[in-house]
């Protein structure tokens, strides 16, 4: 629990106060968190591809939002993230679990996981990987980065960071 | 009716509100019918537009009207049980469904066979819908702007055909910040 509310606590310092989330067993805790949070917008949606669109939305509506969900969900999203976050010039911070990494008991999210940052890096999305507790000090000010260079940045943490919140 | 028809019909009721719009012809032809710094236009993304619009609904308190159309609502379903479960009362999805894809060549949806999209709606939770004919969708859109209580879906049945139109001319980025302003909440543009 520990890092999830740490995890949660610099993305708002960093001005984030709109969350979605398409579930993940690591995100679990950040949920439990969200959802007991009045000072927020938190609910879960089903699809990552659509909470792109809301999140577009909601910056419009002069929000700084933040979509949380696995790796996975990058590949259900390049299109909406090239034709509408990043032609509009929309920041959206990216809080995602990093399925498939050292520590994962599932092998079959080592797929995505090996594409994950080049698909990253070819969308020309800024990253912050977090592998140990002290990665999630920079979270606040590169969630604010967002705003400052319109466009979407992503976080990305580990697995086992995460494993044993 | 066909859309470029219905959405001259819809002026006088879209052009006090925030409207965003679905990609393609029905952006074209708003903005070639009565061009508002209102309209957000869509240039990318097909099939958001339901979902930028409850997202900007969720977040300021003037109302907020999608329009979409039934092939781009056929490829986000999940956005109706979303709608279903969240939408605030300021949020209205108007749905143009003339049963094809008017903007790729008229190719025919799924709603000109069995699918109903009122009836997805209702079975993803949407509380207030109504499906009626284009010449009652002004009636029913003013209907749902007035109601303080409640979110809508309208599913407005038209028929196919497009007139010749040209792409929009504008920037994106003039689009975002133009529409950004006209809610009113960015003083620095």
């Amino acid at each position: 629990m520990k890092i999830s509310k740490e995890i949660i606590s610099n993305l708002k310092k960093g001005g984030a106060n709109f969350f979605l989330s398409v579930p993940c067993k690591l995100l679990a805790n950040m949920i439990t968190i969200l959802e007991a949070d009045k000072d927020i917008y938190y609910s879960a949606i089903p699809r990552e591809e659509e909470g792109m669109g809301i999140c577009a939305g909601a910056y419009l509506g002069n929000k700084l939002p933040c979509i949380m969900m696995q790796n996975t969900g990058i590949g259900n999203s390049v299109n909406s993230i090239v034709s509408l976050l990043q032609l509009y010039q929309m920041p959206v911070v990216f809080l995602i679990s990093y399925r498939g990494t050292p520590g994962e008991p599932v092998g079959a999210q080592g797929g995505m996981a090996s594409i994950t940052e080049e698909i990253l890096d070819t969308l020309r999305i800024p990253m912050l990987n977090c592998s140990v507790q002290k990665d999630l000090e920079k979270i606040s000010t590169f969630t604010n980065h967002a705003k400052v260079i319109e466009s979407p940045v992503a976080i990305l943490c580990n697995f086992n960071l995460m494993k044993e919140d | 009716m066909n859309r470029f028809e219905l959405m001259v019909l819809l002026q006088e009721t879209l052009q006090d509100n925030l409207v965003v719009c679905n990609i393609g012809l029905p952006s074209q032809e708003l903005y070639k019918i009565n061009d508002r710094p209102n309209y957000f236009y869509m240039l990318g993304s097909m099939g958001l537009s339901s979902s930028i619009g409850l997202g900007l609904s969720l977040s300021i308190d003037k109302n907020v009207i999608s329009i979409d159309g039934d092939g781009s609502v056929l490829m986000n379903m999940n956005t109706l049980a979303t709608i279903g479960n969240r939408a605030p009362s300021n949020y209205t999805l108007l749905i143009i469904d003339n049963g094809s894809y008017g903007s790729t060549g008229d190719q025919k949806t799924f709603t000109n066979e069995r699918t109903s999209l009122k009836n997805v709606a209702i079975g993803a939770g949407c509380e207030k819908v109504i499906e009626c004919f284009g010449n009652e969708t002004v009636k029913n859109l003013n209907k749902a702007l007035a109601d303080k209580d409640h979110s809508y879906v309208i599913i407005s049945k038209i028929k196919s055909g497009n007139v010749t139109i040209k792409p929009i001319p504008l920037n994106p980025i003039t689009i975002r910040d133009r529409f950004r302003k006209s809610i009113g909440l960015v003083s620095y543009l």
